[in-house]
């Protein structure tokens, strides 16, 4: 994000696109609650009625997959009422031109059959947006989860450029992230193009740096992306894969496809804390230490480190996850060690100049710091490009937009209606932990939802809470319907930590070009009702029970 | 009664939390002040921590090191040399046949932080030797 | 006028923090590892529907219909509170009928009757009529209200009552002004 998440409160203008902050993060809703409280305009772009639609100013229920086409006549207005602008355009950023002449043809009028809403809202709510003397904008997988993510992600970004809504309190761009570490594994360089602190791998000089660190040579050719990894397995270029923390085997799009990618590799080395339905397919498993079991330092979403205590000790025979990497490395003739979590930290400030300044003393106890910190007594950062310095090579924003592309796989007669993926509170990720917790999983349990339109449900003659099946070309599923007037016709939405009804079993493996990201948000399934509901309750109850019973057995060893 | 501030393990919001033990057993959770989360909790963060005390709800925890000798037998439970010496000696090995780019490692951006995170993309970087490293940001 | 528990819809986010709060709180033992899925009867439930989403509970009514209508005197109104002797109620469910809020949910569940002899042990039904008793038994006041993260459950007190009331009446008295034509 570049902004924080506390200055949420401080904008004028909150537009929110594709993030349902209620169900993903409710305490970021709590900021967007305080906004309007302070007298911010919200306005939302989401299909589904979610809780932030509820209290907006103006809500956009948009189509599935119009998200560019949309973005591309907020542009149009811009420019054609003039609402944007110009002197930070012409002081911050380049390519404007060729902006203006993608958009040209994305009228209001234009994008109304591919986006459903009305040239006229569509005008009123990039109003709303560009005369805020404050604009921030929030998006979530809604954005990101399609086969075409970059684009939108830059187009949203091209919006608060052309308005100047950049370098200050309560404005800039928000990307949620998802997961409670997923800004510190970018930050770690877990990623194929770049080490620590976002230095590309390909750049000579960086590596050299490295290289002298680590004290070996090291690649200067990027690594493949895990949404590649199925092609690298099938063309035999992947053998091994060592998986830390992670469930893929749940998580993934397409499961049954990845199930095959991971029995295709000689080994499969799975660190983890539970027995999931990945660490079950493993050839080695190492048991590693939970949060609550160790000390670390965390990146939340707005680029703040904080750090994290240990509070009950670990299982007698389960080591610390940079133990186990430490005793790998030694074995394979690269003798590492390390006493603590500060001593691994201290050389992660040492080669990332923007964490530099981030010591363990600055992080005691509730406090943060947020990067870029370069120094130790520079006090961290809370919102990016001050004065509109740009991160890019010449220090100015990028404008930029793209034509729309329409999701991949449409609707049809055999599979008529679209399936996305989203999130519900109670419940995360592969709910390895929170399908752990007591009070959780009797909020929801399996085999989840399908939420649908009471008129879809009427069509196929469906009441609410019956058992009944999904199926794409991909899988199929039992789950239970939530009919729900909040979601659209033709659309239903699943949650994706079901084990029974795992909708990752349904969808698609098409990526975004340059992300690599799934479109999680769009395929096409059927509905099948289900006559039997005795049979179909019994049938889930069943299934669960044999696969917790064989995820036991496989734990203790007595398969 | 001890308390222990932590950061909440789901999601991005960075909310601080104490944990609350006794006599060295997890019985719950608090807010704290934390600068994103301003002493207030959600469901997950209030009630999301039992997990710890290994619950068998879903699944068990792991708490051997395990190994699967070939690909048809069942995995067993070993010493931790013994899985280690397993795990090194296959990589080692498939990294002398096919090269340092025929293994994929991924990171977690859950529970095991950011100095985690750091060893493992050092261990995949100097140690086997390949950039193929990446993690589930996209789910 | 007596105290109670009210939610705002306008700051309800849906995420059901209040009914395990509620739930735990009215456990003998208040902590997670006593917790029972079996016995998961929150006082005050979440609604959700195409306009609205917020927790509807007991408004602890002055002229509580609940009260009026119990065949054996269970419920009764003290301190400004509606409450329920369950040693009293047989589960008739006249209350629930009652209850213009919904706010009354009659639950019952197989409790093993005390005997002298193990011989003797046998199962009977226990019926409870459930509602908000403002976690009268906890020194910090309503469980809900305290853990809700957007702040949208608050106990309304009678002052605040009045105060509020006060308010509207000056906005009244304001607008009824600019309605009148001069």
């Amino acid at each position: 994000m570049s902004n924080s998440i506390t200055e949420i409160q401080e904008t004028k203008c909150l537009f929110v696109f594709g993030y349902n902050a209620a169900d993903s993060h409710p305490i970021v809703a709590k900021h967007i609650l305080k906004a309007k409280a302070n007298g911010a305009k919200v306005i939302v772009c989401d299909p589904r009625m979610v809780e932030t639609a509820r209290i907006a100013d103006q809500w956009l229920p948009l189509k599935n997959g119009s998200n560019m086409a949309l973005i591309n006549a907020f542009a149009n207005v811009l420019i054609e009422e003039g609402l944007y602008d110009s002197e930070f355009v012409a002081l911050h950023a380049d390519h404007f031109e060729e902006y203006c002449e993608t958009v040209k043809k994305y009228t209001p009028e234009y994008v109304e059959t591919i986006t459903g809403l009305k040239a006229e809202e569509i005008r009123q709510a990039i109003r709303t947006y560009a005369n805020a003397s404050e604009s921030m904008i929030l998006w979530g997988m809604g954005v990101t989860q399609y086969g075409q993510a970059v684009d939108v992600v830059k187009g949203l970004a091209s919006l608060a450029v052309m308005t100047g809504n950049f370098g200050r309190r309560g404005v800039g761009v928000g990307p949620v992230r998802g997961q409670n570490n997923v800004q510190g594994t970018c930050d770690m360089g877990m990623l194929p193009n770049v080490y620590p602190g976002y230095q590309n791998v390909d750049d000579d000089e960086v590596r050299a740096k490295f290289e002298k660190a680590w004290g070996v040579p090291l690649s200067p050719t990027p690594g493949y992306t895990l949404t590649t990894l199925g092609h690298r397995v099938k063309d035999g270029t992947c053998k091994a894969y060592y998986i830390f923390g992670e469930d893929p085997a749940q998580t993934e799009a397409d499961l049954a496809h990845l199930r095959k990618t991971l029995r295709g590799m000689e080994l499969v080395i799975v660190q983890d804390i539970f027995m999931t339905q990945t660490a079950e397919m493993a050839d080695v498993i190492f048991p590693a230490t939970s949060w609550g079991e160790h000390e670390c330092v965390y990146s939340s979403a707005d680029r703040g480190f904080q750090r994290s205590f240990q509070a009950i000790n670990p299982p007698e025979n389960v080591k610390h996850d940079w133990e186990i990497f430490c005793l790998m490395a030694t074995a394979m003739g690269y003798p590492m060690s390390y006493r603590n979590t500060e001593e691994i930290w201290d050389e992660v400030r040492s080669i990332a100049p923007l964490f530099a300044g981030a010591t363990y003393e600055k992080m005691e106890g509730l406090k943060t710091v947020q990067w870029p910190c370069p120094t130790v007594d520079h006090p961290g950062t809370s919102f990016l490009f001050e004065g509109a310095k740009f991160t890019t090579p010449n220090g100015r924003a990028q404008l930029f937009a793209s034509e729309w592309r329409p999701p991949l796989e449409q609707p049809d007669e055999e599979y008529p209606l679209v399936l996305s993926t989203v999130r519900e509170v109670g419940h995360y990720s592969c709910r390895s932990m929170t399908g752990n917790c007591s009070a959780l999983q009797t909020l929801a349990d399996e085999p989840g939802y399908v939420q649908m339109h009471p008129d879809d449900a009427r069509a196929l003659g469906l009441r609410d809470q019956q058992l009944v099946w999904v199926a794409s070309r991909r899988g199929k599923v039992i789950t239970r319907a939530a009919v729900n007037e909040r979601v659209n016709m033709g659309v239903v939405y699943m949650t994706y930590q079901w084990w029974i009804g795992a909708c990752n079993e349904l969808t698609i493996e098409h990526l975004d070009p340059i992300s690599f990201t799934p479109e999680y948000k769009y395929c096409a399934v059927n509905i099948e009702v289900i006559k039997d509901q005795t049979w179909a309750e019994n049938y889930v109850q069943t299934e669960y029970s044999a696969l917790k019973a064989k995820l036991r057995k496989t734990a203790s060893a007595t398969l | 009664m001890k308390k222990t501030i932590t950061v909440c393990p789901y999601c991005g919001t960075g909310c601080k939390l104490n944990l609350i033990t006794e006599n060295g057993k997890l019985v719950g959770a608090e807010p704290a002040d934390g600068r994103t989360n301003e002493g207030d909790l959600c469901l997950k963060g209030y009630y999301g921590w039992d997990f710890l005390n290994d619950t068998n709800l879903l699944t068990p925890r792991l708490k051997h090191p395990m190994i699967r000798r070939t690909k048809e037998s069942n995995l067993e439970i070993v010493s931790w040399d013994e899985a280690i010496k397993f795990a090194s000696d296959k990589l080692s090995s498939i990294k002398k046949r096919f090269g340092a780019d025929s293994i994929m490692t991924t990171g977690s951006a859950r529970g095991p932080g950011n100095e985690a995170n750091y060893v493992m993309q050092k261990f995949a970087r100097a140690v086997i030797g390949t950039n193929n490293v990446d993690h589930c940001a996209r789910v | 006028m007596n105290r109670f528990v009210f939610a705002d819809p306008n700051q309800c986010i849906g995420c059901r923090t209040c009914e395990v709060a509620c739930v735990l709180s009215h456990q003998d033992d208040n902590r997670i590892s006593a917790f029972d899925p079996t016995r998961f009867y929150p006082r005050l439930t979440l609604v959700r529907n195409g306009q609205v989403t917020t927790p509807i509970m007991c408004r602890q009514c002055e002229d509580a219909p609940c009260a009026q209508v119990c065949p054996n005197n269970a419920i009764y109104r003290e301190n400004g509170q509606v409450h329920v002797i369950q040693e009293r109620c047989i589960g008739c469910k006249t209350c629930a009928v009652a209850c213009p809020f919904g706010a009354m949910n009659v639950v019952a569940y197989p409790v093993e009757r005390k005997s002298t002899s193990t011989l003797f042990a046998m199962n009977t039904i226990k019926a409870q009529a459930l509602k908000c008793d403002l976690c009268d038994h906890r020194q910090q006041g309503p469980a809900c209200v305290e853990v809700c993260p957007t702040n949208a459950l608050r106990i309304i007190e009678p002052e605040e009552m009045n105060k509020l009331n006060q308010q509207k009446r000056q906005e009244a008295a304001v607008a009824a002004l600019s309605g009148v034509p001069l």
